[in-house]
C-alpha cells in the first residue's frame, strides 16, 4: 500500500482526506505543520506529499523547500485556498508534481495522486 | 528682466512721470499767477499814460510827460513778449505734464494687470492640472493680497481633494485585502463542509432518498458558495490590478467545442438545444485557455439559467476583420433594455422573479469583461425582450493586449 503524508492546520481538513484517501486504498500519516513533515519524511520516507501551502510555523512551501535542498524526490502535491483553480501560480523554482485548490475536487486529486504514485512505483 | 526688477523700474518711472505731472501743475498755477499780474501790469501801464497824456495835453507836465508816455509803450512791449514767452513756456509744460501722466498711468496700470496676470495664469493652470488628476498640484501664493488669497484658497482645495482620494486608495486597499482574506478564509470550512457531503454521496445506497436530496441540496449550496468566492477573487483581484492572464498560442475551435460538449450534461436536462457554429479557418490566437474556458461557461451558464425548457443556444465562432467574434445567442425571455445597459456591472442581474430560481452570483458578467479587456477584447449585449439575448466579445487576431 502506498504511503501518503498529507499536512494541514485544520484538524478537519486532515480528518477528511485521510478518509477519503484511506477509502482509495492509501496508508495515510498527518502532519500540522511544515516541521512535522520534514520530521515525518526523514522518518519515514511516504511515497506522496500532500501539502498546505499555508500552515503556521512553516508552510507545506518552505518545508518542501527544504526537503528538495536535502535531495528528497517525493512527488508533492500543493494544496492551495489562495487561488482560484484557472490561477495555478505556484512557485515556479520548485520542484511541485501537482497543484490543487481548496476546495478540494477529490475525483482529479485522487486520479493525480495514483498517477504518481504508480509512476513511483514503476 | 526679472519679474520684480520690471516691477521695481514701472513703479520708478511712474513716481518720475507723476512728478512731471505735479510740475506742470505747478507751472500751470504760476503762469496764471503771473498772467493777473501781467494784466494788472498792463492796466497801471494805461493809466500812467493816460495821466502823462493829460499832463501833456494841459500843457503842465513838460518834457517829462512825454517821456513817460513812451517809456510805458516800451514797458507794455516788454511785458507782452515776456508773456507770450511764458505761456509758450506754460503750453509746453502743460502738454509734456499731460503726455507723462498718462504715461505714467498706462505704467501702473499695466503693471497692475500683470502682477494679476502671472498669479492669473498659473491658477488657470493648476486648474487643468488638478482636473486631469493630478492632486498634487499647488500655485505659488504671493504678489497683491487678492490673488494671495485665490492661490490660499486653491492650495487649500487642492490639498482637500488630494486628502480625500489618499483616504479612498486607502479603503479600496483595504477592501481588496479584506475580500482576499475573506475568500481564503472561507475556504477551508468550505472544504469541509463539501467533503463531508460528498463523504456521505459516497455511500448513498445506505442513506434515505430523502436524506440524499437533503445531502444533495448541501452540495448544490457548497457549489454556488465556491463561485462565489472564486468570483469575488477574481474580481478583487482585477479592482487591485493582480487579475492577470498569461498569453499563449490558442487555438479556439477545440476549446469552444470542449466547453459546449461539457455544457450540454446541463442543458440537455432543460431539453434546451445548444448548438455550435465555428468558423474552421479560426487561426490560432493569443489567450489564456483556462480564461478563455470561464469566459464561455459564464455566457453559456447564463444564456442556459435565465432561458426556460426546450430554449435554443446557438455558440459561433468567427473571424471579423482583425479580430475574432465568439457570440452565445438564445431565444430566451431577453433583457429590458434599463437592465441591459447596467449588465456588466457587478450584482446587477436580470429579472428579480428568474434569478430567485437561477441563483447566480452576480458577478458572473463582470468577471467575464474584465477577463475579455485583459486579453484586449471588448465585449458587448444586445437583446430584445420576448426574442432572446446574444453576447458577443471579440479577441484580436495579433497580441495586443
Amino acid at each position: 500500500m502506498k504511503r501518503v503524508l498529507i499536512a494541514d492546520d485544520s484538524e478537519t481538513i486532515l480528518l477528511l482526506m485521510r478518509t477519503r484517501l484511506e477509502l482509495a486504498g492509501y496508508t495515510v500519516e498527518t502532519a500540522s505543520d511544515g516541521q512535522e513533515v520534514i520530521e515525518r519524511v526523514v522518518e519515514a520516507e511516504p511515497d506522496l506529499l500532500l501539502l498546505d501551502a499555508m500552515m503556521p510555523r512553516k508552510s507545506g512551501i518552505e518545508a518542501l523547500r527544504e526537503l528538495r535542498a536535502a535531495g528528497y524526490k517525493t512527488p508533492a502535491v500543493i494544496v492551495s485556498a489562495h487561488q482560484n483553480p484557472g490561477d495555478a501560480d505556484a512557485p515556479t523554482d520548485l520542484e511541485i508534481d501537482g497543484f490543487v485548490t481548496k476546495p478540494i475536487d477529490f475525483d482529479r486529486l485522487l486520479s493525480e495522486i495514483a498517477v504518481l504514485t504508480g509512476a513511483e512505483a514503476v | 528682466l526679472s519679474p520684480s526688477l520690471a516691477n521695481r523700474l514701472r513703479i520708478g518711472f511712474a513716481i518720475g512721470f507723476a512728478l512731471l505731472t505735479a510740475l506742470a501743475v505747478i507751472g500751470v498755477g504760476r503762469f496764471i499767477q503771473k498772467r493777473q499780474d501781467f494784466e494788472d501790469a498792463i492796466a497801471r501801464s494805461y493809466q500812467v499814460e493816460i495821466a502823462a497824456r493829460v499832463q501833456v495835453a494841459q500843457g503842465t507836465g513838460g518834457r517829462a510827460a512825454g517821456q513817460i508816455v513812451r517809456r510805458e509803450a516800451n514797458r507794455r512791449q516788454e511785458l507782452r513778449d515776456q508773456i507770450s514767452d511764458d505761456t509758450r513756456d506754460t503750453a509746453i509744460l502743460v502738454a509734456a505734464g499731460l503726455i507723462a501722466g498718462l504715461t505714467g498711468a498706462l505704467l501702473l496700470f499695466s503693471g497692475l494687470i500683470a502682477s494679476l496676470r502671472r498669479p492669473l495664469e498659473d491658477l488657470v493652470d493648476a486648474a487643468g492640472h488638478l482636473a486631469a488628476g493630478d492632486l498634487s498640484t499647488r500655485v505659488e501664493v504671493g504678489g497683491l493680497s487678492e490673488t494671495a488669497t485665490l492661490g490660499a484658497a486653491f492650495n487649500e482645495m487642492a490639498r482637500q481633494l488630494e486628502m480625500e482620494a489618499s483616504h479612498r486608495e486607502q479603503l479600496d486597499r483595504l477592501k481588496d485585502e479584506f475580500v482576499l482574506t475573506a475568500s481564503h478564509e472561507l475556504r477551508s470550512p468550505l472544504t469541509s463542509v463539501q467533503g463531508f457531503a460528498e463523504l456521505l454521496m459516497l455511500e448513498r445506497e445506505t442513506l434515505t432518498p430523502q436524506q440524499v436530496e437533503t445531502v444533495e441540496i448541501i452540495l448544490d449550496n457548497c457549489n454556488h458558495l465556491v463561485r462565489l468566492l472564486n468570483d469575488l477573487l477574481d474580481l478583487a483581484r482585477s479592482d487591485a490590478g493582480r487579475l492577470s492572464v498569461r498569453l499563449r498560442p490558442t487555438e479556439l475551435a477545440p476549446l469552444i467545442d470542449e466547453v459546449v460538449r461539457t455544457m450540454r450534461a446541463q442543458t440537455d436536462g432543460s431539453d434546451q438545444a445548444l448548438t455550435e457554429a465555428i468558423d474552421p479557418r479560426l487561426p490560432e490566437i493569443e489567450a489564456e485557455a483556462d480564461r478563455i474556458r470561464q469566459i464561455l461557461v459564464n455566457l453559456i451558464t447564463n444564456a442556459h439559467e435565465y432561458s426556460p425548457q426546450g430554449a435554443n443556444i446557438e455558440v459561433k465562432a468567427r473571424v471579423v476583420g482583425d479580430e475574432v467574434e465568439v457570440s452565445v445567442t438564445d431565444d430566451g425571455p431577453g433583457i429590458p433594455e434599463t437592465q441591459l445597459e447596467h449588465i456588466f456591472e457587478r450584482f446587477v442581474r436580470g429579472d428579480a422573479g428568474l434569478t430567485q430560481r437561477v441563483g447566480g452570483t452576480g458577478l458572473g458578467l463582470a468577471i467575464t469583461k474584465s477577463l475579455v479587456e485583459l486579453h484586449g477584447g471588448t465585449i458587448e449585449a444586445d437583446s430584445t425582450v420576448g426574442t432572446g439575448s446574444s453576447f458577443r466579445f471579440r479577441l484580436p487576431l495579433g497580441s495586443r493586449a
